[in-house]
Order: C-alpha cells, then sequence, then structure tokens
C-alpha cells in the first residue's frame, strides 16, 4: 500500500496501544476489582506506558528512516487528524457518561456505591483509550477512502 | 470520502509540462504525493492556498487547472 508516514504512524500506534491494551485493561481491572490495596496497579500502568513508548519509538524511527520523512503534516493530514478527532470525541463523550449514568443510576436504586474508585479511574482510562483507538481506525479509513 | 465538485486538469498538464511527476508537484506545493494523488483523483479539495501554488508550478491561471462542478 501508498502510505504517507502520518498513515503508517497510525498503523503503528493501533497496534501499539492495541497490543498493550490487550494486556494491560484485564489486569486492571482484575486488580481494581479485587485487591484491596492495590499497589500493583501502579506497577502495571508503568510497565504498559514503558511497553508503549518503546513499541512506539522503535517503530517510528523505522518508518521515518525508510520513509524519510521528518513527521510534519501537510493540509490533507490535518483535516483527517481533525475530522478523526472530533469523531473520536463522541467515543470519548459516550465512554465517560455511561459510566457516570451507571454509577447515578446504581446509586440511586440500591443506595449503594456500584464501583470503586480505582476501578472508576481504570474505566476512565479504558474510554480515553477507546476514543484514541477510535481516532486512529477514522484516520485509516480516510487516508484509505482517498487513496 | 466521495468524490468532491472540484474538477482538475492536474494529470493532463502534468502530463504537457515534460511528465512532470507527482512527486515534483508535490514538493512544489508543499505536501506529500499521497495528497497529489488525492487531488488529481478529485477526492480531495486543496485549499485556496496550494490550489495557487499548483496552478503555479504549470504557470497557469487558475482557472485553467481547477473549475466547479454545479
Amino acid at each position: 500500500m501508498d502510505m504517507t508516514f502520518q498513515e503508517k504512524s497510525a498503523w503503528g500506534l493501533l497496534v501499539g496501544i492495541g497490543l498493550v491494551s490487550y494486556f494491560y485493561f484485564p489486569a486492571a481491572f482484575d486488580i481494581a476489582d479485587n485487591e484491596p490495596q492495590p499497589a500493583s496497579l501502579i506497577g502495571i500502568s508503568i510497565a504498559g506506558v514503558i511497553a508503549l513508548i518503546v513499541i512506539e519509538a522503535i517503530y517510528h524511527a523505522v518508518i521515518a528512516g525508510s520513509s524519510g520523512s521528518d513527521g510534519s503534516m501537510d493540509e490533507r493530514d490535518a483535516m483527517i487528524d481533525m475530522r478523526s478527532e472530533r469523531n473520536a470525541s463522541y467515543v470519548l463523550g459516550i465512554g465517560l457518561f455511561s459510566l457516570v449514568g451507571h454509577i447515578i443510576a446504581t446509586h440511586s436504586i440500591t443506595g449503594k456505591e456500584s464501583v470503586g474508585a480505582l476501578t472508576i479511574a481504570v474505566w476512565i482510562l479504558f474510554a480515553i483509550t477507546a476514543s484514541e483507538v477510535a481516532k486512529l481506525i477514522f484516520q485509516i479509513w480516510y487516508y484509505r477512502a482517498d487513496a | 470520502m466521495g468524490k468532491t465538485r472540484v474538477r482538475n486538469n492536474i494529470r493532463k498538464l502534468r502530463f504537457e509540462h515534460s511528465e512532470m511527476t507527482q512527486q515534483q508537484l508535490a514538493e512544489h506545493v508543499g505536501v506529500t504525493r499521497q495528497t497529489i494523488v488525492a487531488i488529481e483523483k478529485e477526492k480531495y479539495s486543496p485549499s485556496l492556498e496550494a490550489a495557487f501554488l499548483i496552478a503555479d508550478a504549470f504557470d497557469e491561471p487558475l482557472e485553467n487547472v481547477f473549475s466547479f462542478e454545479r
């Protein structure tokens, strides 16, 4: 496929985030739900961030070297980025409002907290990650539609 | 993104200008070659500045390069 640096970057980020999330979120939800002293959540969070940075640094160095691009955006890249960002904001909004709705509804009906603070934090991180994944999917889709 | 209503003669003009490559045109305009491909296929409407720079590359007035389908 004939791809710009920005499209290759979107593919790399999508695979990297997908890979790290596949291992991170099941473990993070498990720790947040089941461990009273979840210090290990900090540990796996740091490990996840480091893994993502290493994967992306190596990948972007390789694609920058092969394409000779400095990674700057042209006007079409910027337009695709803005459209994708706007679409992804709906995903983030739906995720966060669903979480807030669930907390309020459960508390109103049962009078108890449905989930702990740590689980809420992991759900917020999950919604942010899902919106980033959605943005990357929209970017790739727009690039392919124009190609 | 489907076809835009902005039509162009870029392919023909490139051929008439010593078979200018898409890469050469992209470098003149300051965009990627893939953006020139998208403009040429009428799947992306360039900004006014990019349109003027494309016309400048062929030393033609804007209306000889681009037209609008009503």
